[in-house]
């Protein structure tokens, strides 16, 4: 038996913490980090508004070794994480940011100009908000608008309506990003590196709950082996909402978030091969300029709070029919690589998926590496979400093209991929079909815009009716073509 | 902690400012109990309309950790929570009514004990038939109250009579309040039948008079106590009342502390939301574009109680003109019963509701006249002199409307962008701009004309602190930081040597609700009054020690003033006493230090069988111009400009004030675009999460966002001529909506009427373009 250990470690107000899960009833291990810490006397800044990822109140700061010999912050939104996915992190709330000497408070920049321009009214969303500003300014000096507003989607606020954080954002950031966290960097980068060091897996059986955390793929594999009924958990943004809002104990969980040779990003001259662990951020910034179309849609996936842990693994192995990168991925003809004891195997994304939220994936393999062909020179590729509201929301309809017309501007090859209008991620073949060998022209489109119209039947739901999802579906196309067109092109 | 002492020209920050920030401010879920406390939940149902056959609360109640399970059976005192009539049970009884109707409580040790119990509960229902719609709520003739009606001149003959007619139907959807803290109450009983309450409530009064008639105690053995909410934009108004009946009962049967703190899809399942109406219009009116008659038939989906909808239903018929002059106007109202959770108020009460038709009259007139709207806007708004009585016969005083359309005319460039927005449509067939001016005028107090009161009590301890206490509940609109505001400039003392404490029946007894945007109004003249008459009877006293030591004629008590935390007469200034030093002198001469306050809104009446009188005090008024741009594909558009200019009076502080203008501003905004409620066939809430329901986010509020208060325009009558800004920013969210609809207009050349409702939601949009694009194909 390998050896294991089945407590976790992390630092909280400038301490060491230790939690053992197998001594401690107190917390299980899928006790989120909102509920820890809202136990605790000095850490009910942090707030519940949801308990699903899509309001904030909840957000937290952990600073993370950022494996080039410093710390990277990231804000995530605490109501999401089970409390192992904190191990060797230091946990930052609000209640971290001020210096208090006796009766004297020496506020945090952010919270100086959170104060300074009424960036609070009610004040419950306010330690969220503070803690995405505080993010922000560890990682951003001067940011733009843009970049400001994104670190934001992930905070709802009922009353300000969000000018007066815009402009405490643009105030507290233009500093030099230098704080007392700055000062203490140095002891929180060594600690956090001697906890680390020991690969020891976690596993922790308790009567109601096992959790296992491996920090190697070879531990993953072999725990996978031993434990096959083990859910498998990478960013939890999915999975977490059983236990969050369906109340599910979750009875065997196999975390792969500490892995960190599933978290890389390899690229050569005709594929991108993307480890099933990488953060959609991390993602998002490796594409922006090498997959442009992925790029599109990752920024508008859930929010910063999200992105900062959902995976791409997870994505893909959640198999949900909005899932955002799935059309995209699936008109690249993306590969997938699985792993188990002694064997991998290659399989194409379509084949892995094979229908509503279910795979092909054997109960002792993990889904590894995402293996992306790139599109050709001559192809235009692009992403299109529409959901009701612009950031932080799933989609109704989503969709990818890929076209490549010839000489004579005929359509030589299309594909049509559309998410939100059937249980899985789908081809328009009909539609496809069509407008192979026609001339690719405004015609052509309106001729295919009739027949995409009813080649899905789609379903109404919460967020959007059937009709809807046809008229999307078909106006999607002519976006498409106009943006062939390089038309002139507004952003909404 | 507070910085602007009593510089008058430094506008003073939110007082809780920096426990937000912190983290430090409590709300109820963060309060310390002990280990004694109890977690409350609440049963509700999953059926919109059926029968309790049977019930069997056993084995619950003998699950381990469970502590108590109540039924209808279990209330001492009066099965009934609503709060004006008498219609809405505390536990559902034989019958439920709606899909989240409350039916047992729970108290249990913790959350998982309390959730095993309710799985163990065994209910038997039997199904009956849900109305689920005011549609269907109209062809069973299921009302609530009776018909509401106001109507001046000859409606009938003058549409007869005018040269153009429109009619038509509006639809405008329900709202989910999504206060960021969602309904909470903890109850700790006390000795004998002692009750205190923390809740978060907007009606402190009122949750302890509930909570006493279903514990069936007398009022002054129950305390309710709040000091802030996390939000409440009306939700909490009446059914902040429920949770504390409910955790009351847990409380009095355990004798021990419960906590009911809602999980978000709860609250969002159980409470009551904005009204959906639906209503339908006929306008006549001249080539000018001058409306010459209106008549309006409202429709209100009340849910399964009355709750406060028949006050709101009335203001939706006072603001059907909103700022516009009707000759002949008839407006009728019904509210509807159907068995959807019991709507409640919701900032604008009504008032938006109301006011959505006229403007959608409005936008129509414009289209068919082919004029342009914001200066047919202009032709029909309420005169200084004359055409300025409302339809329910109040005089528009103080009319600003001119002054308002000038400025914001010209702050906007309204013309220029008007050329630009028709410029660039010209140019894009599928990204369309459009541009609205939409005005508001609102009538500020409440019209139940008697809830127009408030107390206060002021105290003064020996070392010259003082602690205010009034009628009025903090939410976050900065209540509590402008009666600083007053209280220091009355006292002439600084903000820190002032403590507005925490909302106490004990201290301040039968307040009204903090609502109708009158908080300040109210409770800050309440508060001046107090303070008035503490200052009353130091005036003898400071006039005999400013004479002191002093040669020359004595101080006269008429003379003395307080500024700068001094006392000194204004005739001879250099004779000063620090307040401190006079308060301890007035605590040996055995002066009393304490004061209560009230005041109540003079001259205001309303006849409800006439439909006549003064029911406002005064009219708030604002405008705002949005441009925006419509993707015609997706649906999707952004807020490229607003311009907002908004009549605040004498602001009591003007970046409270801001702060409301711009939330009000974006929470409207969200109920007419992306705020959209669903319920499936059986009557269940689809959209009970931020999952689905969708608050406007950061990236939703205008590119460009310029808000400007009115200046130089002091109220009359009010607190320091100060104006109620609570509500009426919510109706600048219209410019949003109409600049869509003049984008999607644009599409047919304004040839076609496009179909409009709230929310105007991306589904919305797209049908509506795909509709016009078929009118220009046929
Ligand atoms: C607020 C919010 C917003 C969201 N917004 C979006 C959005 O815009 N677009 C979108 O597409 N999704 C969205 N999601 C869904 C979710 O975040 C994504 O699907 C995310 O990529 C899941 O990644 P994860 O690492 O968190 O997955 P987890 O929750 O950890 O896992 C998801 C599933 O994948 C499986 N899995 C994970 N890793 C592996 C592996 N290595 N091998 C085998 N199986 C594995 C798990 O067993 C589980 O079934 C949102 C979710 C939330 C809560
Ligand atoms: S509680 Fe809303 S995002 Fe966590
Ligand atoms: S300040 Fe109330 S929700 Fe943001």
């Amino acid at each position: 038996m390998a050896p294991s250990k089945s407590g976790i470690a992390f630092i909280l107000d400038n301490k060491i913490t230790e939690i053992d899960f197998s001594a401690n009833d107190s917390f299980k291990p899928t006790t989120t980090v909102l509920n820890y810490l809202r136990s605790l006397p000095g850490h009910k800044g942090v707030k519940e508004g949801c308990a699903e990822g899509d309001c904030g109140a909840c957000t937290i700061v952990v600073a993370e070794l950022d494996g080039r010999g410093g710390l990277a912050y990231k804000s995530l939104d605490s109501c999401l994480v089970f409390l192992p996915a904190i191990h060797g992190k230091q946990l930052i709330t609000v209640e971290n940011l001020a210096i208090k000497k006796g009766k004297e408070i020496k506020l945090h920049p952010v919270q100086e100009s959170m104060v300074k321009k009424d960036g609070s009214q009610c004040g419950y969303c306010t330690p969220g908000v503070v803690m995405s500003l505080f993010a922000l300014y560890k990682t951003h000096q001067n940011p733009s608008r843009e970049i400001i507003e994104d670190s934001l989607t992930g905070n709802l606020c009922r009353c300000t309506g969000y000018r007066p954080i815009i402009d405490a954002a643009t105030e507290a950031c233009g500093l030099d990003g230098r704080d007392h966290f700055s000062e203490n960097e140095e002891e929180i980068f060594s600690t956090l590196q001697n906890i680390s060091e020991d690969k020891t897996s976690i596993e922790i059986y308790n009567p109601e709950q096992i959790f296992l955390k491996p920090f190697t793929i070879a531990e993953a594999i072999r725990l996978r082996k031993e434990h096959p009924d083990s859910l498998i958990v990478n960013g939890s943004t999915d999975v977490a909402l059983l236990q969050t809002k369906k109340k599910i104990l979750l009875p065997k969980i196999l975390d792969l978030s500490a892995v960190d040779e599933l978290k890389l990003i390899v690229e050569d001259h005709s594929k991108i091969a993307v480890g099933a662990g990488t953060s959609m951020e991390e993602l998002l910034q490796f594409c922006e300029t090498r997959l442009p179309a992925l790029a599109t849609i990752l920024k508008v996936f859930g929010s910063l709070q999200i992105r900062n842990v959902a995976t791409l693994g997870g994505n893909i192995a959640s198999a949900s029919p909005i899932g955002d990168t799935l059309p995209l991925l699936l008109v690249l003809d993306t590969k997938v690589r699985l792993l188990a004891p002694g064997r991998q195997r290659e399989l194409l994304l379509s084949d892995f998926i094979t229908g509503y939220r279910k795979t092909s994936i054997e109960a002792d393999e993990i889904l590894a590496l995402i293996i992306i062909s790139k599109p050709l020179k001559n192809e235009i590729i692009r992403t299109y979400k529409i959901s009701k509201r612009k950031d932080l929301d799933i989609s109704s309809v989503s969709a990818c093209f890929r076209l490549k017309s010839d000489k004579n501007n005929n359509v030589a090859q299309i594909k049509i991929i559309f998410g939100g209008m059937a249980a899985t991620a789908l081809h328009a073949t009909k539609t496809e079909d069509f407008l192979l060998g026609q001339s690719w022209s405004r015609e052509t489109v309106e001729k295919a815009m009739e027949i995409l119209y009813h080649e899905f039947s789609p379903i109404s739901d919460a967020r959007a009716d059937e009709e809807s999802r046809r008229i999307m579906a078909k106006n999607l196309l002519m976006k498409f073509w106009i943006e062939t067109q390089e038309s002139k092109n507004h952003s909404v | 902690m507070v910085k602007s002492e009593t510089n008058p020209n430094i506008s003073l920050q939110h007082e809780s400012a920096i426990s937000h920030v912190t983290g430090q401010s409590a709300y109820i879920n963060d309060m310390p109990v002990n280990d004694q406390m109890l977690v409350g939940k609440v049963v509700y149902s999953k059926f919109a309309h059926a029968a309790i056959k049977s019930f069997n609360l056993d084995k619950a109640r003998n699950f381990p950790g469970v502590r108590a399970v109540l039924s209808v059976h279990n209330i001492p005192g009066a099965n009934q929570m609503g709060p004006v009539i008498h219609d809405e049970p505390c536990l559902a009884d034989k019958v439920v009514n709606f899909a989240g109707q409350a039916i047992f409580l729970i108290a249990a040790i913790d959350e998982e004990t309390a959730r095993h119990a309710e799985n163990l509960i065994e209910t038997e229902f039997e199904p009956l038939e849900p109305i689920l719609d005011i549609e269907t709520a109209i062809l069973k003739n299921s009302k609530i109250g009776d018909e509401k009606r106001i109507e001046t001149g000859d409606v009938d003959k003058n549409l007869q009579s005018s040269m153009f007619q429109i009619s038509g139907t509006l639809r405008t959807g329900a709202q989910e309040h999504w206060y960021l803290e969602t309904q909470s109450c903890v109850c700790i009983p006390g000795e004998g039948s002692e009750m205190m309450v923390y809740s978060s409530t907007q009606h402190p009064s009122e949750t302890q008079a509930i909570v006493a008639e279903v514990l069936d105690i007398p009022r002054n053995e129950v305390t309710v106590e709040v000091k802030r909410m996390g939000g409440a934009f009306g939700g909490k108004e009446t059914q902040g009342n429920h949770v504390a009946a409910w955790a009351a009962l847990l409380a009095d049967a355990t004798n021990c502390p419960v906590k009911i703190h809602l999980f978000r899809d709860d609250d969002q399942i159980m409470t009551g939301k904005r009204h959906r109406f639906i209503s339908h219009y006929r306008a006549g009116f001249d080539a000018d574009g001058k409306i010459l008659a209106l008549d309006v038939e409202l429709n209100a989906d009340a849910g399964a109680a009355t709750d406060l909808s028949l006050a709101i239903l009335e203001r939706a018929l006072f603001h059907i003109d909103n700022a516009y002059f009707v000759p002949n106007l008839r407006v009728t109202g019904q509210a509807w019963k159907t068995n959807l959770p019991s709507n409640t108020a919701f900032r604008g009460f009504g008032g938006p509701q109301g006011i959505a038709v006229i403007e959608t009259v409005i936008d129509r007139i414009a289209r068919q006249l082919k004029l342009d709207p914001a200066r047919l806007r202009q032709l029909n708004f309420y005169q200084t002199r004359q055409n300025n009585i409302t339809h329910y016969g109040e005089e528009v005083e103080n009319n600003r409307l001119p002054m308002i359309f000038d400025k914001i005319i010209s702050n906007s460039g309204y013309f220029r962008l008007r050329e630009e927005v028709e410029a660039f449509n010209q140019k894009n067939e599928f990204y369309k701009k459009g541009l609205a001016l939409t005005p508001v005028k609102f009538g500020i107090s409440f019209t139940t004309s008697f809830l127009n009161q408030a107390g206060a009590l002021i105290n003064i301890f020996r070392d010259g602190s003082v602690v205010v206490n009034h009628g009025g509940t903090e939410m976050g609109q900065g209540l509590h930081t402008k009666i600083l505001e007053i209280a220091s400039k009355e006292l002439g003392i600084s903000h820190n040597q002032i403590k507005v404490t925490a909302t106490n029946t004990s201290k301040v007894p039968n307040t009204s609700a903090t609502a109708a945007s009158s908080g300040s109004d109210l409770n800050g003249m309440a508060v001046k009054t107090g303070i008035e008459k503490i200052k009353n009877r130091l005036l003898t006293l400071a006039a005999e020690l400013l004479s002191e030591n002093h040669g020359g004629e004595n101080s006269s008590p008429e003379n003395i003033s307080f500024k700068d935390n001094l006392v000194f007469d204004s005739k001879n200034p250099d004779r000063t006493i620090s307040f401190r030093d006079l308060i301890s002198n007035a605590y040996f001469r055995q002066i009393s230090l304490s004061a209560t306050g009230f005041y109540k809104t003079p001259d205001i009446h309303f006849d409800k069988i006439k439909g006549r009188g003064r029911p406002f005090h005064y009219f708030a008024f604002g405008m705002s111009v949005s441009e925006v741009l419509v993707d015609t594909l997706t649906g999707y558009h952004k807020i490229l400009k607003t311009f907002i200019v908004h009549d605040a009076g004498d602001s009591l502080s003007e970046k409270i004030d801001i702060g409301q203008i711009e939330g009000g501003f974006i929470q409207g905004v969200g109920w007419c675009t992306s705020e959209d409620i669903k319920w499936n066939e059986k009557g269940q809430l689809l959209n009970h999460s931020p999952d689905t329901y969708k608050i406007p986010g950061v990236r939703d509020i205008p590119l460009e966002f310029h808000v400007e208060l009115l200046k130089d325009a002091p109220n009359h009558s009010t607190i320091r001529g100060s104006k109620a800004v609570g509500e009426p920013p919510f109706m600048h969210g219209f410019s949003v909506w109409l600049a869509i609809k003049d984008a999607i207009s644009s599409i047919g050349n304004n040839r076609f009427e496009p179909d409009f409702q709230i929310p105007a939601t991306n589904e919305v949009i797209l049908k509506s373009i795909e509709n016009i694009r078929k009118k220009i194909k046929s």
